[in-house]
């Protein structure tokens, strides 16, 4: 075929080199500041660190979700042996890489609970379920605090080992060039999609659903999926777009990445939609009391039914609009918006689930004086700031001097080449 | 090209004209640039065939992107509002004169359009669009055509096999048969043939058009059918498609014995014209014994007075004499004032405090309140003063003789309150004057509930309601 390009790096800059030097610390001070700010408001506030905990708990669930997001990426890619993302694999594989040390961010909600804090989870306590419901006593065994911490210390050593696999190898294979390190990851991608997939759903239960433990709800791991890997598609392209603005990895990330990647983000963005739709209309239909308070605070309560409404328009139906059309899926200028906004909205997916748990009881009544819409722009802000800003010092601290994309992996030439139709 | 086909050819005008030029490369990379060379050289009616897909031939060839997406999200939508309409039609409007919806309630959802509508539209916008995409690309490529005279090219037959081909249309503005034919040899054509098309039986069949024709007419027959049976009754029976379910070859309760003989000379299955069978002579159904007169009919064993009226001579169980006896006796003349005398003339000795097994307890009472709530109040109201619902509105009716009706009675009534607890369970189970039996509705342990709450309620004190009260003789 004619205009072949060669498969080799061309670009002059692939690594973040003397943007380490800076992110770092500019993001360890940002989050510092921001997370700070967020708990100083928060003790001067009525709610107090029961407050800080939900804000803190919304930001902790959004970037995992995106880390586990991106670890599902480059599991997917190496199952189905798919060429086209190589040149962007490996921005996903640090965002993967950073569920490890995610788990030092999740010991302030950890620590509360091992020493018998309900300021979260309210079924931290004993005899919960024989007070609430004895029906839900199998419920109660599994939502103990020290099973809580044993799986929680789980997830992250199988998350972490499956992203230091793919991120080890690959980046051994940026020195050596052995193909059969491509072929090792093909091999354990089989068996880590799995497990990934099982941990991710027990993960969700215990991170964000059992914060109203009476609910059942079999299809929130989905959303939660849902949800988390079109996060992490966006953080993906919109490192990649703001890496290559500052010059680095120029010649590899063509258009036609971000166009499958737009076209990934459109199908999870209709994916997201029609599980969470699909967890309503059951729900809804269904009309059983055990399911309904979930869904009825968020409608009932009048500020909620706004944010529940907004979340429907601006989640669903405004990004399925917008990233359908072809030319403005191959638009960088607008990729960078689009995933902007995404990541935003993601943000706002995760504050939707986690806030309502903070103004309502266990059965979904109100509570007195924590009711409404309880967006804070002094504590949720400067929470949600912070905490991003500690994200990308991770992001750059794994990233360091080490190559942002594979330079020697046996499909990089075809990536390269990789046209769409 | 062969032109040797049997039909006559017309009279006038040409056998065959060139419709292109079709050039044959041996690679794709050739035709690749080839297309580039065409699109160049500002051909622009010309197109590339290749046993396979090759990338990037649409820019080569100077091909705009297909407007087909465009299509397909508009009919999308068109399914989209299709769906809904369909459904708020056939679910919310039920006014129409003519072909009206159906309004149908299912577990108290809305009937107006609701998140129950949205899977229906879902899936009629997937549909809606993978026809319009399937279809749309027949439309767009002019598909399906039934012929193209490159297939009586022989050489062409390799486009499906290991031959690249590029052919420029005859009607393309830049086309000339020499010029073209010696770019070709330039652009690196291993082979180069004119196109011809074959003018003659260019007539559609007679037949297909008469078949098209009937075909239309046909498609006419359902919609009037349909609208022929929206206006019509029919009396024909229905059809029966399991018939041995619809028609069981058996008998039921209360039906007479089958006639297996003929109209004329009836045979009849049993002499004694019933269908069913009665209890063999001495036996009883488990459950029926009931033997014990306290319990089951709440007078001392044994003090039953004769009955007025022999029973059947097929022997009689003692239940059914129960049944019928003491409130046969509602004639009998009220003599003696049974309200100073306890004694009721023709009616067993009535026990006068409930009968074991049968237990007074505070869930007794509220079991006997509950069921008289239920069954006793609408006529005798809550408290037991003869103003139930039922009651008030059937006096109303009888005021202006529209119903005949003989007022409920008062519990607290001086007749009733006399009496033994055993009396006002036979009233229960088998009614009095115009009271009727609720023996089959309420169990016995029930009925025994109920006649110990009546019992409370007249301890409560409450008076007579004046109005409400009936006249005081001759009932008991």
């Amino acid at each position: 075929m004619h205009n072949t390009r060669p498969a080799r790096i061309t670009s002059p800059l692939i690594s973040l080199s003397q943007g380490y030097v800076k992110l770092v610390p500019l993001g360890l001070l940002v989050g510092a500041i921001g997370i700070g700010m967020a708990f100083l408001f928060s003790a001067a506030a009525s709610g107090g660190y029961r407050r800080f905990s939900f804000a803190y708990l919304t930001n902790f669930s959004f970037l995992l979700s995106i880390s586990l997001g991106c670890l599902f990426f480059v599991i997917v890619q190496h199952l189905t042996k798919a060429a086209w993302g190589v040149t962007v694999r490996r921005i996903a594989e640090i965002f993967a890489m950073c569920t490890l040390p995610l788990a030092v961010l999740f010991l302030p909600i950890l620590i509360p609970v091992v020493r018998g804090s309900t300021d979260l989870y309210p079924w931290n306590v004993a005899n919960w379920a024989r007070d609430n419901s004895p029906l839900l006593q199998v419920k109660f065994d599994y939502l103990k605090w020290y099973w809580f911490a044993a799986r929680w210390a789980a997830y992250f050593a199988i998350w972490g080992f499956f992203a230091w696999n793919f991120l080890g190898k690959s980046l051994k294979q940026d020195e050596t060039g052995d193909t059969k390190l491509t072929l090792k990851m093909q091999a354990s991608s089989t068996w880590m999609m799995i497990i990934f997939a099982a941990t991710l759903v027990f993960a969700s239960f215990d991170l964000e659903m059992s914060l109203s433990p009476l609910w059942f709800s079999t299809m929130f791991p989905v959303y939660f999926f849902a949800g988390g890997v079109l996060g992490g598609l966006a953080a993906m392209t919109l490192t990649a777009l703001l890496l290559q603005r500052s010059g680095r990895i120029t010649d590899e990330i063509t258009v036609d990445q971000y166009h499958d990647l737009a076209k990934l983000m459109f199908g999870f963005t209709f994916f997201w939609g029609y599980i969470a739709f699909s967890q309503f209309l059951l729900i809804w239909y269904a009309n059983i009391p055990e399911e309904t308070f979930w869904y009825r605070f968020r409608f009932w309560d009048a500020a909620w039914a706004k944010a529940s409404w907004a979340l429907l328009i601006f989640h669903l139906i405004i990004p399925f609009l917008g990233l359908m059309a072809r030319t403005v899926r191959r638009n960088k200028t607008y990729l960078l918006f689009a995933t902007i906004y995404l990541l935003c909205i993601h943000w706002y997916d995760h504050f939707w689930i986690v806030m309502p748990q903070y103004g309502s009881g266990i059965h979904g009544e109100p509570i007195d004086g924590a009711g409404g819409f309880p967006f804070s722009w002094a504590i949720d802000f400067p929470c949600a700031i912070g905490m991003v800003g500690l994200y990308v010092a991770l992001f750059a601290w794994i990233a360091g001097d080490r190559p942002l994309v594979p330079k020697q992996d046996p499909r990089l030439g075809e990536s390269l080449n990789h046209v769409n139709p | 090209m062969a032109h040797s086909h049997s039909k006559q050819p017309k009279p006038a005008g040409p056998k065959s004209k060139t419709i292109g030029l079709l050039a044959q490369f041996d690679d794709p990379d050739s035709l690749v640039a080839a297309c580039e060379r065409a699109r160049d050289a500002g051909y622009e009616k010309f197109d590339a065939y290749s046993p396979f897909p090759v990338h990037g031939i649409d820019p080569a060839m100077g091909i705009r992107r297909t407007r087909l997406p465009f299509f397909v999200l508009a009919i999308g939508l068109t399914g989209c509002l299709v769906a809904l309409a369909m459904q708020y039609y056939t679910n919310a409007m039920d006014w129409t004169k003519i072909f009206p919806g159906y309004a149908f309630y299912i577990s108290g959802k809305p009937l107006e359009i609701s998140p129950a509508n949205i899977p229906v539209t879902f899936e009629v916008i997937i549909l809606s669009s993978a026809f319009a995409t399937f279809f749309g690309m027949w439309i767009f490529n002019r598909l399906p055509q039934f012929a193209n005279p490159l297939h009586r090219i022989d050489r062409f037959r390799r486009a499906t096999n290991d031959r690249f081909f590029l052919m420029v249309n005859a009607d393309d503005s830049k086309y000339d048969a020499n010029r073209t034919r010696q770019q070709f040899e330039e652009w690196g054509a291993t082979a180069i043939e004119n196109v011809d098309m074959d003018l003659t039986d260019q007539e559609i069949p007679k037949f297909f058009k008469l078949a098209g024709i009937v075909g239309l007419f046909l498609l006419l027959v359902p919609p009037v059918m349909i609208f022929r049976a929206y206006g019509s009754t029919n009396r024909a029976p229905r059809l029966h498609v399991v018939p041995d379910m619809d028609w069981q070859d058996k008998y039921k309760a209360q039906q007479t014995s089958p006639n297996i003989g003929t109209d004329k000379e009836p045979v009849y299955l049993y002499a004694d014209d019933r269908a069913m069978r009665a209890p063999v002579a001495g036996t009883i159904a488990r459950g029926d014994l009931q033997e014990d007169d306290r319990y089951y009919r709440g007078y001392e064993p044994g003090t039953l007075p004769p009955p007025a009226q022999p029973v059947a001579a097929d022997g009689s169980s003692a239940s059914f004499v129960s049944t019928s006896g003491p409130s046969a006796q509602d004639s009998a003349p009220a003599a003696q004032d049974p309200a100073t005398t306890g004694q009721y003339p023709g009616e067993p000795d009535w026990i006068e405090t409930v009968p074991s097994p049968f237990v007074v307890s505070e869930t007794a009472i509220a079991r006997g309140k509950q069921r008289f709530e239920i069954y006793c109040s609408v006529c005798h109201g809550y408290d037991g003063n003869g103003n139930g619902l039922v009651n008030k509105r059937a006096l109303a009716l009888a005021a202006t003789g529209q119903a005949q009706w003989t007022t409920a009675k008062s519990l607290h009534d001086p007749t009733v309150k006399v009496q033994p607890i055993g009396r006002i369970f036979d009233t229960i189970s088998n009614g009095r004057n115009s009271m009727g039996p609720y023996k089959a509705q309420i169990p016995v342990e029930d009925r025994w509930a109920i006649a110990l709450y009546v019992k409370a309620l007249q301890e409560t004190g409450i008076q007579p309601a004046a109005g409400a009260a009936p006249p005081a003789a001759p009932q008991q």
